[in-house]
C-alpha cells in the first residue's frame, strides 16, 4: 500500500475518487451561506417590491390591493415622473461630463509630479470621504443669501452672487456643481492611477518615430485611458443617478421641483406620502432604466486596453 | 366637616369618572357647602400618596418596562428624556425612547400598528394623521383608563387639555369615522400642541407710530413703511417647505372668509375650494409682500425666520408659537425684549384663527395587553402638569395644558404664553387632515405657491394646478366622486 494511502487511511480520511454528485453536493454545501443570504437580502426584497408595484398600499389602513400595472401606467402619465425623470437625465448627463473632464485634467495635471503635488493630491479627495448628505447641509450653508461663505466673497469683490438655491435654473446647476465638487476626485483617482501605470516603452518609441505632444496625448495617452475614463464614467454614472441623500440635504427637490430627481420622486412616494406601490413602481423605471443605459454603455465602451485585447 | 360629609365628597369625585382639578374641586364643594380650609385639608387626603388608600397607587405597576416611540425633532424627547428618572422614581416604571425623525418615525409607526404585536407600549402620532392611524382602529380606547380613579393620577386633570388639541388628535368615532366628533378618547395631546401666533417687533413699531397689525391691510401697510435696507418689513415661510401652505396661506385663507374644502370624504363629495377668490387672493397677499420681505424669502424655511427674526431683521411675520422659544430667549436673539406678539391679523369680519398643529399620544391595540395599563400610567405622567411646564420652561416647546399658559411664573418668563393660549383655544384642524393623503395634497401646494413665489407662475395659475391636482388625488382615492 502507497505511504499516502495509510497515512490518510491513518487519519479517517479517503483518497477515493468521488462521484459528480458527490461534487455537486460539497460544493452546493459551500456555496449555500453566499446562496441563503443573497435571497434573503437581494432576490427576496426584488420579487417582494416587484409585486408591491403591482399593487395599490397607500395607506395604514389598508391591505395591497392587485391593480395590475396600473402604477405603471400612472407613472407614465404623470407630469410629476416626466419632470424628475429630465431632472435626473440633465443631473447625470452634466455631472458625469464635468466629472470626466476635470478629473481626467487634473490626472494629467498631478501626472506631472510637481513639487509637493503628493500633498495637494491627499486634500483633493477629501471631499468624496464626505457623506453625501452632510456636503449637502454644508453646501447649503455656504450659499446661504444672508450670511453665507460663498456670497461674502463673491459680494466681497462687489459682484453679485446668484439665487444658489432660489431660483429653478440655479437651482439644478447648484446641485451639479455641488455633486462634481465631490466626485470628480473619484475619476481622478481612477484616471490617475492608470496614468502612473502606463507603459513606458509606447512613449519612448512614439518619441523616437517624432510624434507631437498633442499626438501622443490624442493618439496615445488618451486611447490608453479609455478604459479608466470609461469604467469611472459608469460608475458615476450609475451612482449618480440614484443620488438621493445630497438632494435631501441640499435642495429637497425645489425650488418648485426644479431638482426633484427620480431617486428623490421614489422616496417622496414612499416615504412622505406612504404610497408604497407607487414607490416601488417608480424604483423598477429606475432600476430598468438603469440595466438599459449600463447594458448600451458597457457594450460600446470597452473597458479592456486594445494591447490586452 | 363630618366624617360621612368628607366621605359623600369624596365618593362624588370618584364617581364623577375623571380626575378633578382644583378650580373644579371648588366649585363641587361649594355645591356641599364645604368651607375652603376644610377643602384645604381635603386635598391632603386626595394627594397621591394618600390616594393609594382610594384606589389609587403610583407604584402599582413598578418594575415594568415600557418602550416609547415618539418624534425626534421637536425636543419632546429631550423634555421627557430629562425626566425619565423622576418619573421612575414616582412609579416603578421604565421607559426608554426611541426618537426618529418624522418621516422614518411614521414608517415606523405604520409597521408597528400593522404588525401582530407592537414592541411599543405608547407611540407618539402627528395630529396630521390622526386619521390614518388613529381612525384605521389601531388604538386603544382610553376613556375606561380615564374614568378610573384606581388607573389615573388624581391631579393629572384631563379638563385641562385645550378642546381643539382634543379634537385634532383624541376624540375619534370610529363607527362614523369622523375625527373631534363624540368623546371616545383615543389619544391625549402631547408633548405639545400648537399653532400660529403674530410676531412683531415693538421697538420699531412705536418708533414708525404704528400699532400691531390687526387686518392683512395694516400688516400689508406695515411692512411697506418698515423696510429698510436693514430690516425687512415682513417675513414668510416662502420655500418650497411643509410650512408655506399650511402657516402662510392657509391662515390668510381662513381669515379671509375660506373654506378649504367643502362636503365629505365619507360620501364621495369632499371637494377642495383651493382655486377659489378666497384662495387666489391669499397667494396674492403673499405675493404683494415679497419686495418687503428678506430677498431671497423663497428659500426661507423654518430656521432661517428664526436666525432672520434673532438677527434682528424682520420687523413682523405671522408664525407656529414654536418659535417663541428662541426669539425671547436671550442668549439666541438679539431682540428678546423687543419682541411682541399677537393675534393673526384678520379681514374685517373675520375671527384671527389658524391652523392646529401638536402631537398626540396612544396606546396601540397590539400592545402587550399585560403592560397596557402600566402604559397608561407611564402615558399621563408623560402628559402631567409638571412635565407640561417643564418642557415650557426649558425647552419653550409649546405648551397644550390650559393651567401651563396660564402658570403666572411661565407668563412672566415667557410673555407669548396668553397670546399662544388664545390661538390654541382658537385653532382650527386643517380639513385635508381628514383623509390619508394630507402630506401630498401639502407637498403639492407648497411646490405650486413657492413656483408662485419665485415668479414661475401667477396666483391664479397656482391655485388651478392645486385645486386640478388634489382633484385627480381626491377621485383616485374615492373621497370625490363627481
Amino acid at each position: 500500500m502507497p505511504q499516502t494511502t495509510q497515512t490518510t487511511k491513518a487519519a479517517g480520511l479517503s483518497l477515493r475518487a468521488r462521484s459528480p454528485l458527490e461534487i455537486l453536493a460539497s460544493n452546493a454545501m459551500l456555496f449555500l451561506p453566499s446562496i441563503l443570504c443573497l435571497v434573503a437580502f437581494a432576490i427576496y426584497p426584488l420579487f417582494y417590491s416587484a409585486r408591491l408595484s403591482l399593487t395599490r398600499l397607500e395607506s395604514a389602513a389598508g391591505t395591497p390591493v392587485w391593480v395590475g400595472f396600473q402604477n405603471y401606467r400612472d407613472l407614465m402619465s404623470d407630469p410629476q415622473f416626466w419632470n424628475a425623470a429630465m431632472n435626473s437625465l440633465l443631473f447625470v448627463s452634466a455631472t458625469v461630463s464635468l466629472q470626466v473632464l476635470i478629473g481626467v485634467g487634473l490626472a494629467l495635471f498631478f501626472n506631472l509630479n510637481l513639487r509637493f503635488s503628493w500633498l495637494v493630491r491627499s486634500i483633493l479627495i477629501l471631499p468624496m470621504l464626505i457623506t453625501p448628505l452632510v456636503v449637502g447641509v454644508m453646501w447649503r450653508a455656504l450659499l446661504n443669501p444672508e450670511w453665507g461663505l460663498i456670497n461674502w466673497l463673491i459680494e466681497g469683490v462687489g459682484l453679485t452672487a446668484p439665487n444658489w438655491l432660489g431660483s429653478v435654473r440655479m437651482g439644478i446647476v447648484t446641485l451639479i456643481m455641488v455633486e462634481v465638487w465631490q466626485w470628480t476626485p473619484f475619476v481622478f483617482v481612477v484616471v490617475f492611477a492608470r496614468l502612473q501605470a502606463l507603459p513606458t516603452d509606447f512613449y519612448e518609441a512614439a518619441e523616437i518615430d517624432g510624434a507631437s505632444r498633442y499626438k501622443i496625448f490624442r493618439y496615445l495617452t488618451l486611447p490608453l485611458l479609455m478604459p479608466a475614463i470609461a469604467f469611472a464614467a459608469v460608475f458615476r454614472a450609475v451612482d449618480s443617478f440614484r443620488s438621493f441623500d445630497l438632494v435631501y440635504g441640499l435642495t429637497y427637490g425645489g425650488p418648485a421641483r426644479a431638482t426633484t430627481t427620480l431617486s428623490f420622486f421614489a422616496f417622496q412616494h414612499g416615504f412622505q406620502f406612504q404610497n408604497y406601490g407607487y414607490a416601488a413602481a417608480t424604483s423598477y423605471v429606475m432600476l430598468l432604466i438603469l440595466v438599459v443605459g449600463t447594458t448600451l454603455m458597457f457594450r460600446y465602451v470597452n473597458l479592456r486596453p486594445e494591447h490586452l485585447r | 366637616m363630618s366624617k360621612k360629609g368628607q366621605d359623600s365628597l369624596r365618593t362624588a369625585i370618584l364617581r364623577s369618572g375623571r380626575s378633578i382639578d382644583r378650580r373644579t374641586l371648588l366649585r363641587n364643594s361649594a355645591a356641599f357647602g364645604i368651607a375652603a380650609p376644610l377643602l384645604d385639608g381635603y386635598l391632603a387626603v386626595m394627594s397621591p400618596g394618600a390616594m393609594a388608600q382610594g384606589g389609587y397607587d403610583p407604584k402599582k405597576y413598578a418594575g415594568t418596562e415600557i418602550n416609547l416611540l415618539m418624534t425626534g425633532d421637536e425636543n419632546d424627547h429631550r423634555a421627557i428624556g430629562d425626566l425619565l428618572g423622576e418619573l421612575e422614581a414616582e412609579t416603578g416604571i421604565k421607559v426608554n425612547i426611541s426618537s426618529p425623525a418624522l418621516a422614518p418615525l411614521v414608517e415606523k409607526t405604520l409597521q408597528t400598528l400593522k404588525s401582530e404585536k407592537s414592541p411599543f407600549e405608547i407611540i407618539q402620532y402627528i395630529g396630521f394623521l390622526t386619521t390614518q392611524q388613529v381612525g384605521g382602529g389601531y388604538f386603544e380606547q382610553l376613556n375606561k383608563y380615564i374614568e378610573d380613579p384606581a388607573e389615573t393620577p388624581p391631579d393629572w386633570d384631563f379638563d385641562d387639555f385645550l378642546e381643539p388639541a382634543m379634537k385634532n388628535v383624541g376624540y375619534y368615532d370610529l363607527e362614523k369615522g369622523e375625527l373631534g366628533v363624540g368623546k371616545d378618547v383615543y389619544g391625549i395631546p402631547g408633548v405639545h400642541s400648537g399653532s400660529v401666533i403674530y410676531f412683531y417687533r415693538k421697538d420699531l413699531f412705536e418708533a414708525a407710530g404704528l400699532q400691531p397689525a390687526k387686518t392683512w391691510d395694516e400688516f400689508h401697510e406695515a411692512a411697506k413703511i418698515l423696510t429698510t435696507d436693514d430690516v425687512a418689513g415682513c417675513s414668510m415661510i416662502g420655500a418650497n417647505d411643509f410650512s408655506l401652505g399650511v402657516v402662510d396661506w392657509y391662515t390668510r385663507f381662513i381669515t379671509t372668509g375660506g373654506v378649504l374644502c367643502s362636503g365629505s370624504p365619507k360620501d364621495g363629495t369632499f371637494k377642495p375650494q383651493v382655486n377659489t377668490p378666497e384662495g387666489i387672493n391669499a397667494l396674492q397677499m403673499l405675493i404683494d409682500v415679497l419686495p418687503f420681505a428678506p430677498k431671497n424669502v423663497t428659500t426661507y424655511g423654518f430656521a432661517e425666520n428664526v436666525d432672520g427674526w434673532s438677527a434682528g431683521k424682520i420687523a413682523q411675520m405671522i408664525f407656529w408659537v414654536a418659535v417663541a422659544g428662541p426669539v425671547y430667549n436671550p442668549d439666541t436673539s438679539l431682540v428678546a425684549d423687543v419682541t411682541g406678539t399677537g393675534p393673526v391679523p384678520a379681514a374685517p369680519g373675520n375671527d384671527p384663527r389658524a391652523i392646529q398643529g401638536g402631537w398626540g399620544l396612544g396606546i396601540p391595540k397590539n400592545a402587550d395587553e399585560s403592560k397596557k395599563a402600566a402604559a397608561w400610567r407611564a402615558l399621563t405622567w408623560i402628559t402631567n402638569k409638571r412635565v407640561n411646564e417643564y418642557s415650557v420652561e426649558k425647552y419653550q416647546i409649546d405648551a397644550n395644558r390650559a393651567s401651563t399658559f396660564q402658570s403666572p411664573d411661565l407668563v412672566e418668563k415667557f410673555p407669548y404664553l396668553p397670546d399662544a393660549l388664545t390661538a390654541a383655544q382658537t385653532a382650527e384642524t386643517i380639513p385635508t387632515s381628514l383623509i390619508d393623503e394630507f402630506f401630498q395634497l401639502n407637498d403639492i401646494m407648497n411646490v405650486e405657491f413657492n413656483a408662485a413665489l419665485i415668479g414661475q407662475q401667477d396666483a391664479a395659475t397656482a391655485c388651478a394646478r392645486v385645486q386640478s391636482q388634489w382633484e385627480d388625488i381626491f377621485r383616485k382615492a374615492g373621497h370625490l366622486k363627481a
